[in-house]
């Protein structure tokens, strides 16, 4: 059996490394990020089929639980990981050409530790350790929000870091508390003694975390940041910071709330809080005329419909919502990248200067056609079955409050589809004035991660039993403390 | 209005944090890791500076995260400061009084070898890899003040931090061969308050400090270049 640090270890030790790569031959850095995330993708699948047994627990230097630190490779975390690595494979394919200017050294190791980062943040069983893998995501995604140097870039990643900041601080004194309180840093030790405590006092860390760690996952209010620092990003950091950096955070809060505090009481609010983050971020993105900020408004629409999903907390709400975090990675880093190149062409993030794209870059053009269809939930893409799932948790409550609320989802749905509509048929019937013969599609490495995003989408959504093993232990990890408590601590 | 609901909320919040304080029993050995480090951390990792045991041993990995953090606040820095840099004007460069030159030519490698002892000793004394590599980086603010003129190797920081990192995530790995856990401490304890005792703490605080001390000086040379 491959031992799951080697996820963390293996890719952290080459992003240290590739600087002596590069004194080798400049050329060999970039494709230091690839080969990494590539061996993180096999050795993540090859742990499927064990995790979906039981979960390995893994104790750092040695020493038992919860004296040391130590990583639970169950399905969620593998899961995760798998999706990580691949979504940041396939990005570091394409940033292999697109990213030519700057301090491309730099932007390579920056790549590889955010992913590590975003890694280490969903295999720990450590709250402490989750803070000091949260900074490495953070930190990193605030340097290459910035990497273009230009005034947006900076302006953007300075608003970045200054909430960023905030929320890690929160973060750190709600650990402290639970430090002070519990005497461990295990969460599930943390898990197993917190009913010995009055509610009063767990609650202050509990929403001390959620805030904290709500910025990353950027749940309304706490998501003022992101519209800026997505759409003045790189393309390629873009699909990264839309298709893992915020997963990740709302995995992290999820983990809270269901496995560290059990806070059954406050799911609804949950429900409602991402009821709320998906209809602002719907109507923001109806309004935008810029194509980044529009698929960045959409990221906080898809976030609250993950959040609303596992708020539900049931076994096909959890599964729903895990469902909803993997179709929402594969489209939208699928359209950022198209986009990306779109950009380069016409030089203008306007909307209406994408006219007549359909004849300039077919390829692309469909390939953002089919992300967006996924995202709002057309069949046969990946969007399909993952929100019928969340609309079939939402009825299978049969409560009155959730009719009306999987109503405002939809519409909320409906929205979607109406501002990506608009975008598509700007790209395939505006526009007369480019001829038909001058085809400028994006290079060969940009086709190939988009290409292989497209057959993935077709081919989940067509085939969802493919994922189904793996979401409803993931959902049954989530959703049973007990057995997670058991698993590492014996 | 806006100042008020500011207060308010921050009476809230300081309310909560000062409730839930209350419950936590300072002072008292109430705490169970804490406890468990005080009474076996000599024997378990051969550090007699139990502060020393619990951060480059039983929780190695925070610190692995830890020194990434700064490598990534470093880079971060550079990548940014890269991009933004315009055209530099040409300035010339004051030169220092004479009483500054020669004392920072010769307090530089004294200072040098204080931050080499605080590393090395990390495992015995107070100290360790951070608190030694800002005394590195000191010596080399001080060179900038005084010997303006120098500036350090961008090749050779680049190789310190990149080899530093290596060398701690393979330790790590050795470990995982040998005994099958990550970053455990495969190499003899030898007897507490030695020099040469408590394993691989040792090597992972002279890498940690080499580290830190040439990412500290690299941010230093940074910001100076871009001021100029």
């Amino acid at each position: 059996m491959v031992n799951p640090v080697l996820l963390i270890a293996v890719p952290l030790g080459l992003a240290f490394a590739i600087p002596l790569f590069g004194f080798i031959s400049q050329k060999l850095e970039k494709y230091i990020p690839p080969v990494a995330m590539l061996f993180n993708l096999i050795v993540s699948l090859s742990l499927i089929p064990k995790v979906l047994e039981q979960p390995i627990v893994v104790s750092i230097g040695g020493f038992p639980p919860p004296f040391c630190i130590n990583l639970v490779a169950g399905p969620v975390g593998v899961l995760f990981s798998a999706i990580i690595a691949l979504v940041g494979f396939l990005v570091s394919i394409y940033a292999l050409d697109y990213i030519k200017e700057g301090a491309t050294e730099k932007y390579h190791m920056l790549y590889l530790l955010l992913l590590t980062g975003a890694t280490g943040v969903v295999l720990t069983g450590d709250i402490f350790n989750l803070f000091v893998f949260f900074e490495i995501l953070c930190i990193s995604s605030y340097a290459l929000v910035a990497y273009l140097g230009n005034r947006a870039g900076i302006e953007s990643a300075v608003k970045y870091l200054i909430q960023g900041a905030i929320g890690s601080s929160l973060v750190l004194i709600g650990v402290a508390l639970l430090y002070g309180l519990f005497g461990t840093l295990n969460m599930a030790d943390i898990a197993r003694n917190i009913d010995s405590v009055s509610p009063i006092s767990v609650f202050v860390p509990l929403v001390l975390l959620i805030t904290g760690l709500g910025i990353e996952g950027a749940i309304f209010p706490l998501n003022a940041w992101l519209p800026d620092a997505h759409s003045s990003a790189p393309s390629s950091i873009s699909a990264i910071l839309s298709g893992i950096a915020i997963e990740v955070g709302i995995y992290a809060v999820a983990r809270v709330i269901f496995t560290v505090f059990g806070a059954s009481s406050i799911f609804l609010f949950l429900v409602l809080l991402g009821l709320l983050t998906l209809l602002v971020g719907e109507m923001s993105a109806f309004s935008q005329k810029n194509i980044k900020r529009l698929l960045a408004y959409s990221s906080i629409g898809q976030i609250g419909l993950i959040v609303f999903a596992l708020g539900i907390a049931t076994s096909y709400g959890v599964v729903g919502g895990l469902f909803q975090i993997i179709s929402h990675s594969l489209s939208k880093a699928l359209l950022f990248l198209a986009v990306g190149y779109m950009i380069y062409r016409t030089g203008s993030m306007d909307i209406s200067t994408l006219d007549g794209m359909g004849k300039r870059m077919p390829f692309t053009s469909l390939a953002f056609t089919i992300g967006a269809f996924s995202l709002v939930g057309l069949p046969p893409f990946v969007g399909f079955p993952s929100k019928f799932l969340i609309v079939r948790a939402a009825l299978a409550k049969e409560e009155v409050l959730f009719t009306v609320l999987i109503a405002l989802v939809l519409l909320g749905t409906v929205i979607e589809g109406a501002y990506f509509f608009r975008v598509i048929q700007t790209l395939y019937f505006k526009g007369k004035r480019v001829s038909p013969n001058k085809r400028e599609e994006a290079p060969i490495a940009a086709l190939i991660p988009i290409g292989i995003l497209m057959i993935l989408i077709i081919v989940i959504g067509v085939y969802p039993r493919l994922v189904t093993d793996i979401l409803n232990s993931a959902a049954s990890e989530l959703l049973n403390r007990i057995g997670y408590i058991k698993g590492v601590l014996g | 209005m806006r100042r008020i609901i500011s207060i308010l909320l921050l009476g809230i919040i300081a309310l909560g944090i000062t409730l839930s304080l209350a419950k936590i029993p300072f002072g008292t050995p109430k705490t169970k890791v804490g406890r468990y480090y005080i009474d076996k951390g000599v024997e378990e990792t051969g550090a007699t500076n139990i502060v020393t045991s619990v951060v480059v041993n039983y929780r190695a990995f925070d610190t692995l995260g830890e020194v990434t953090v700064l490598f990534i606040a470093a880079i971060g820095l550079g990548a940014v400061l890269t991009t933004g840099r315009r055209k530099k004007p040409e300035r010339k460069i004051e030169p220092a009084s004479l009483v500054l030159y020669t004392g920072c030519r010769f307090l530089f490698p004294l200072i040098l070898l204080f931050g080499a002892y605080i590393f090395v000793h990390g495992h015995l004394t107070p100290g360790g890899g951070f608190q030694g590599g800002a005394i590195v980086a000191s010596a080399f603010v001080l060179t900038y003040l005084g010997c303006r003129e120098r500036r350090i190797s961008e090749r050779g920081s680049k190789l310190a931090e990149s080899l530093g990192g290596l060398i701690f995530v393979i330790v790590g790995l050795v470990g995982l061969a040998v005994g099958g856990y990550f970053l455990m401490n495969f190499l003899p304890k030898g007897i507490p308050n030695f020099l040469f005792s408590a394993g691989i703490i040792p090597i992972l605080y002279i890498v940690i400090g080499v580290k830190v001390g040439s990412e500290l000086a690299g941010i230093i040379d940074n910001l100076i270049e871009e001021s100029e």
